[in-house]
């Protein structure tokens, strides 16, 4: 990321670059972040380049771009805590007044800014389009978005991640970890639509081993699902459906279903790799 | 060890009763006294630009500090906090999307000169505290920060403001932060902390990603949170942003997750505490959309 200084340009509507740019690894990130580097540190991220821009009234744009070791692990970080509509900018972006957030190969890009008028909406997607031309060719997502059955899928709400963080940040399941995710594990979470503004949310995770897979499922019906049968199937208080189960390494879990049937069935569903 | 909060306790409208209220089963009542925490709340602390009115915020913590201290006057309540020939820590936060605003800042300094300490054994500091020369003499602190939502810990407040006290902040990063309650027991801080300002002028109720700032998830609740007792301080501002998050977010986002370090500071580590019904809020002014 040495020559990204180079070749970002140092001007962006009336914003000028200012201060030195910074790169933090995976050592110094504690440097740069007040108390969320864990959460990229769950990813492979390798270092973030990160620039400030400023204009003589005090406005302010800040840029980072984060090279996440992978296309898979860009997607991560990127699909985690998107919420905008698309920007048109690198493999898939999201704006929304004063953030700008993409992914293009390896790299995950943020840009945000203090001010959120019209000026400054147009230098932050003048920035992200700039930045997309030096950051090489697209890359692939992560194997396990292919496993996700493709009916009714919402795919601007399907994320990809590692850590029991990024769960809760999404989707709230426990304040301990019961799942037991960690760096070995890999995480796709999607949203199908079920109804008007009602959804069913499938959680995929793959553990290193079968053995570890059971363990999680075991653990996470003990405390959020105790009544469940063998089938690890039960109704939860708002009236739908919870399912875990487990196919070799792989643990779904199924949340919000509208009967044990439809749980079943997107169950089913999920398009397992074959030996 | 109690079970882990669930999605399902959401479910149940459990949720706060979880974080809060439960705490006291465990505990006679009778043995345990009540902290005081006091919310004042003005509507003009800030103009439309969000700019603040630094007499009015005066006002507001004098008013916060009498109420919590039964005193008839500021000095004489500042008084009870700190002596004259003592050395004091301000321990602020300069988080630059969201600092403790100066004008704070320099209204507790004021109120610390007329208690009678000298102007030069004031410290104000955030990243060097360790380090600090004043603040490693100092014989005692006043905590003071904004409250905004964090992606570890679920809320940064008054307990998480102490963490740059720790030789090494990464410790106190797993499970959710669990254990920052215990930076209280530093040799650095035990038994120093005279007062918790926990700055709710502009709170931040939501974040995207762990580096985040946006005005978006920011609103002008103009407000301080103010007691003793840091853990009482943090559990009613969670309160606020739960109540915010239930508003905007809907109630299965109430939660920011996870802030268990509040709950944790009360029931493992027993620097104050997190049971609501051994909370005495007093709400003073403006009355308009409070929330808690």
């Amino acid at each position: 990321m040495a020559d990204f200084g180079a070749k970002i340009p140092k001007k962006i509507g009336g914003l000028i670059a200012s201060g030195r740019d910074q790169t933090f690894d995976r050592r110094t990130l504690y440097d740069y972040m007040d108390g969320g580097a864990e959460v990229y540190l769950a990813f492979d991220f390798r270092e973030v380049f990160t620039r400030k821009y400023t204009d003589p009234g005090g406005r302010e744009m800040t840029l980072d771009i984060y090279d996440m070791g992978s296309p898979e692990e860009a997607f991560g970080a990127f699909s985690c805590d998107r919420e905008d509509p698309g920007a048109g900018i690198g493999q898939e972006s999201e704006y929304g007044p004063g953030l700008l957030r993409f992914w293009q190969g390896r790299y995950f890009v943020t840009v945000t800014s203090s001010a959120d008028d019209a000026a400054a909406a147009g230098a932050v997607l003048e920035l992200g389009k700039e930045i997309v031309k030096i950051l090489g060719l697209p890359g692939a997502k992560p194997d396990m978005v292919s496993f996700l059955p493709p009916d009714s899928l919402r795919p601007e709400r399907t994320c990809y991640f590692h850590s029991v963080v990024n769960l809760n940040n999404r989707f709230f399941v426990a304040s301990e970890n019961i799942l037991r995710l960690d760096r070995s594990t890999d995480c796709v979470f999607a949203e199908y639509a079920a109804g008007t503004d009602q959804s069913v949310q499938l959680l995929l995770i793959r553990y290193p081993d079968a053995g570890k897979a059971s363990a999680a499922r075991q653990s996470f019906l003990s405390s959020y699902l105790p009544e469940a049968g063998p089938d690890g199937l039960a109704r939860t208080e708002n009236k739908k459906w919870v399912l875990a189960s487990v196919r070799e390494k792989y643990l779904t879990v199924i949340f919000d279903a509208p009967s044990a049937d439809a749980a079943k069935k997107i169950g089913e569903s999920v398009k397992f790799p074959t030996k | 060890m109690n079970p882990p909060l669930t999605r399902r306790d959401f479910l149940r409208g459990t949720t706060v009763a979880v974080l809060g209220a439960s705490l006291g089963f465990s505990q006679d009542k009778a043995l345990t006294k009540t902290s005081r925490v006091i919310l004042i709340r003005h509507r003009d602390v800030l103009d439309e630009n969000s700019k603040v009115n630094p007499d009015i915020l005066q006002g507001m913590l004098d008013e916060a500090v009498m109420k919590l201290l039964g005193e008839p006057d500021p000095v004489a309540a500042f008084r009870r906090l700190v002596k004259p020939g003592e050395t004091v820590g301000i321990k602020t936060n300069v988080w630059s999307y969201l600092p403790t605003p100066p004008e704070l800042e320099a209204a507790i300094k004021r109120r610390v000169i007329d208690a009678g300490v000298a102007p030069d054994e004031i410290g104000l500091d955030d990243h060097t505290v360790r380090t600090n020369p004043l603040f490693v003499t100092a014989t005692s602190l006043i905590n003071v920060r904004p409250i905004r939502t964090h992606y570890l810990a679920g809320m940064s407040g008054c307990i998480k403001n102490y963490i740059m006290f720790a030789e090494s902040q990464p410790d106190y990063h797993p499970d959710s932060c669990a254990d920052l309650g215990s930076l209280f027991k530093l040799p650095q801080v035990q038994g120093k902390t005279r007062l918790n300002v926990l700055c709710v002028l502009t709170p931040q109720f939501h974040g995207r990603g762990p580096h985040n700032f946006n005005r978006r998830y920011v609103w002008n609740y103009k407000g301080l949170i103010v007691g003793q007792d840091p853990v009482a301080v943090d559990t009613i501002g969670l309160r606020l942003i739960m109540a915010k998050r239930r508003e905007v977010l809907g109630k299965a986002q109430e939660l920011p997750p996870v802030p268990k370090h509040i709950q944790l500071a009360d029931t493992r580590h027993g620097i104050g505490t997190s049971d609501i019904n051994r909370i005495e809020l007093i709400k003073l002014g403006w009355n308009e959309d409070i929330l808690v």
